[in-house]
């Protein structure tokens, strides 16, 4: 059972989740404390004990319904339930962990239905030579991998190879993949190249590198090398499948899907984490307002309780007064984000940097404008990420087929949310100050400057391009306390350490 | 004692909570474990009652420690109460004289001091505050933090060391560690997000919005004189208010509230103007009561009268269940993560 939950666990790690071997141990423990009988019981101890982030939900529940599959998967194409329920793992976990290896049971039940057309692309010959082209001593070929990932019942990995080639087949425009009830797999595999199953087969022995196998049973499976390659297909036909059948019920998910590839500047989930990191380091460095909490310090009010115990040595007389401060606290933020198309490539860099800020800090308000100006604080409060950033990019919030105007966006800004800057807060305005040669409307800009307690301006593009066609940067910058040119996290990251190393005292 | 996550659910329906499997197997395993539990989720789904019955149900004392904007270790920890300190070294001056009657040289009556010095520095001049006071209880309590968010996240570094040892460091009188274990209970409404260590150091629960059937279920616990009928409106209309898209959706809290003021007013069965009138109970913001206003005749219908009850019967059935379910989970799950929409109020 532990190797079964390492590496579901080692599992959940390869696809970006964090978990630490504390939270391993508590797993482990947890599953101790129960009887094993349930599938549900398992889910559930492992979700508390493992996922910390409720948006982590959706990935840790996909992987363990493909890790632990039970029998009885739904499945919309029933001519291949009996296939289904063979090579599907069974649903009680211990029962995984105890599982014999029966290499000719996992040979022969594949060969029943499938076309031989489709076997053709995998001409178990045709592969054998050529992954011993390479004749190294430890290379295994992919036949003996996979057939190691049936047996030893790693179906994880399996499952996450499977989503590489699946993935690779996508990036080349299959696109009837996708067409749900129709499954058009000749033409799948007919893109699906060697290299690709190269490829897979290294990332593969990387998994099992940083895995613990027995080399005997490596070496015997090593000499089992045909039979498998002939079931790749039929595994990768349930896999797909299974694949679809998932997507069918996430409607909403293609169509953002759709929406994005305009703007396809997407974070995965370790950029994620290193956006946030950042966003954190920043926002320590910020001023914001004072903390209603007092701390010691060398200046501001008597503290009587601590002056009286510190004083107790002198008999209760004040000598030593102690005095207490408040201290700034956390800022209030308000942000205002450009979304135009001059800024397309990098729009979406930036309203993540947006949701990362309000995610973190509690005292945030986000505005987006291209013409108009239009407040997404609750957009982004209420939706996640992705469907946040379809919505601004969907045209549902503001037109965004306009061009920019800057001076017109400040102007509603002005009108509408001055009140929103008060002397607390920090100002960030996310955009290339390109307004299309219209009024850029700079006494607005300064008036929010001489309001607010900072203005930052982060612009995706280098000062010297500033110069060229139509940018007011040059009007702007001299206005803000700071400008910075931040397009990737990689530049978000300098500028935190650039923060951190002037610490931001000097611009107050 | 729990002996089985059975037994979690049933004791806790003894004291009137309802609550599914995944939430009593959480519950079990943080007692078995002496693990805080973290509780998030959208204001008023019970978070605060879990704890409440938990106590109850194991016949615990529940200490609860309600965070808020600048509290400190000094409101949640212990503080030192020197005026006592002071009053005493006042009233003992002269045992103090007599100790050093004898006394011959300053080194010597220092030496003498110091013996007693431990006596101003003990737990007794210590005003124990709720953590403490959890920690140093003779029987397990359960300890509540409620509304973390609400705290700063330095605060969070304070209950470090409670969370993951059960025990406080005083610089004066070192180490306290508890007696009893308490059950650690902290909830958040996810208004900022939390630190990683903290996380770490506790399971993890997050409560959303009930199943149309739990829900019902704990309308008719709650409040035992609703009629069959008018029990099934409340939960569906309220359902299809949390489907639109509001500001603050309805909690279970509403719901009850809405239901027992329905029972004041004699109501057996929910019509337009009915609805319309006390909207004011669910919905917290007017511009949700106008959004809802408008919607009224959309959510009202199939929920009126019996004939048009059965239309909405047939309706559910032309959907596919799976994906109607699946799409309910993800609109929910989306819509709990960031639950309280702070923008407009507090800037």
């Amino acid at each position: 059972m532990d190797a079964v939950v390492n590496r579901f666990i080692h599992v959940l790690k390869l696809n970006g989740l964090r978990i630490s071997p504390a939270e391993t141990i508590d797993a482990l423990r947890g599953l101790t404390l129960t009887a094993l009988a349930e599938r549900e019981l398992v889910r559930e101890i492992l979700a508390c004990t493992l996922i910390k982030d409720a948006r982590d939900l959706p990935v840790f529940e996909h992987l363990f319904e493909v890790f632990f599959q039970l029998p009885d998967v739904p499945h919309d194409h029933h001519h291949h339930h009996d296939h289904d329920h063979d090579h599907d793992e069974p649903g009680d976990p211990t029962r995984i962990a105890l599982q014999p290896d029966e290499p000719g049971i996992n040979q022969n039940e594949h060969t029943h239905d499938e076309p031989s057309d489709v076997r053709d692309y995998f001409d178990p010959e045709k592969m054998v030579s050529m992954f011993n082209l390479h004749r190294e001593p430890n290379r295994l070929s992919l036949s003996s991998l996979s057939q190691h990932l049936i047996l030893n019942r790693n179906k994880g990995l399996l499952d996450l190879v499977m989503k590489r080639l699946t993935h690779h087949l996508r990036t080349r425009r299959v696109k009837n993949i996708s067409q749900p009830g129709e499954l058009n797999f000749g033409a799948a595999l007919e893109e699906l190249e060697l290299d690709l199953i190269a490829g897979a087969a290294a990332a593969l022995q990387d998994d099992l590198a940083a895995m613990d196998v027995d080399e005997a049973l490596l070496e015997r499976l090593a000499q089992q090398i045909d039979g498998v390659i002939a079931n790749l297909p039929e595994l990768l036909k349930g896999y797909i499948e299974r694949e679809l059948a998932l997507r069918a019920n996430e409607a909403q998910a293609h169509e953002l899907e759709h929406l994005e590839s305009a703007y396809n500047y997407r974070f995965n989930e370790h950029e994620r984490r290193q956006m946030d990191e950042l966003v954190r380091r920043i926002g320590r460095q910020m001023r914001g307002a004072r903390s209603t909490r007092r701390t010691v310090s060398s200046s501001g009010r008597i503290n009587l309780s601590r002056t009286l115990r510190g004083n107790l040595k002198y008999d209760g007389v004040p000598f030593h007064p102690i005095l207490a401060n408040r201290r700034d606290e956390r800022p209030r933020l308000v942000l205002i984000c450009d979304v135009s198309l001059s800024v397309r490539n990098t729009a979406r860099f930036m309203l993540h940097l947006v949701y990362s800020l309000q995610a973190l800090f509690s005292k945030v308000r986000s505005f987006v404008f291209v013409s108009d100006l239009t407040e997404i604080t609750a957009e982004i409060e209420r939706s996640s990420l992705d469907e946040a950033i379809g919505r601004v990019f969907g045209g549902e919030l503001l037109d965004t087929d306009e061009n920019s105007n800057y001076g017109r966006a400040l102007e509603i800004f002005h009108e509408r949310y001055l009140a929103a800057v008060t002397s607390r807060t920090t100002l960030i305005i996310l955009g290339d100050g390109r307004g299309n040669q219209r009024q850029p409307n700079a006494w607005i800009l300064e008036e929010l400057r001489r309001r607010c307690k900072q203005l930052i301006w982060l612009t995706p593009e280098g000062r010297p391009s500033w110069q060229l066609g139509g940018s007011d940067m040059p009007t702007y910058a001299p206005i803000c306390h700071r400008v910075e040119v931040v397009r990737n996290l990689d530049q978000l990251g300098r500028v935190a350490e650039d923060l951190a190393r002037t610490s931001f005292v000097g611009w107050r | 004692m729990f002996e089985s996550i059975d037994q979690v659910i049933d004791q806790l329906r003894e004291q009137q909570y309802i609550c599914d499997r995944r939430l009593a197997t959480v519950i079990f395993l943080a007692l078995k474990m002496q693990k805080p539990v973290l509780i998030e989720g959208p204001a008023g789904v019970g978070k605060t009652e879990l704890a409440k019955v938990v106590a109850l149900a194991l016949n615990r004392q529940m200490i609860r420690l309600q965070c808020y904007e600048g509290l400190d270790e000094a409101r949640a920890l212990y503080e030192w109460e020197y005026s006592k300190q002071l009053l005493y070294t006042q009233i003992l001056r002269e045992k103090i004289g007599r100790t050093l009657e004898h006394v011959t040289d300053l080194r010597e009556a220092v030496a003498q001091i110091r013996h007693h010095e431990d006596a101003f520095f003990s737990e007794h001049f210590i005003v124990r505050r709720p953590i403490l006071q959890a920690l140093l209880a003779p029987e397990p309590v359960v300890l509540l933090i409620d509304e973390i968010d609400r705290a700063e996240e330095q605060f969070e570094a304070f209950l470090l060391e409670v969370l993951s040892d059960f025990q406080v460091s005083i610089p004066e009188l070192g180490t306290i560690k508890a007696t009893a274990p308490p059950a650690v209970v902290i909830t958040s409404n996810n208004t900022r997000e939390l630190s990683d260590a903290l996380k770490r150091r506790c399971l993890h629960l997050t409560i959303g919005y009930p199943g149309e059937a739990r829900e019902l279920e704990i309308v008719r616990l709650k409040v035992p004189e609703i009629s069959e009928t008018l029990a099934q409106q409340v939960v569906e209309v309220i359902r299809r208010v949390r489907a639109l898209d509001l500001r603050k959706a309805p909690s279970i809290s509403e719901t009850l509230d809405w239901a027992r003021a329905l029972i004041l007013l004699n109501a057996e069965s929910l019509t337009p103007e009915l609805v319309e009138e006390t909207l004011q109970l669910i919905l917290k913001y007017d511009r949700d009561v106008q959004k809802v206003t408008r919607e009224l005749p959309k959510l009202l219908g199939g929920s009126g009268a019996d004939s048009q009850h059965h239309h909405d019967h047939d309706h559910h059935h032309h959907h596919d269940a799976g994906m109607q379910a699946a799409l309910e989970r993800q609109r929910e799950h989306t819509a709990d993560y960031f639950s309280s929409y702070r923008g407009n109020t507090r800037s």
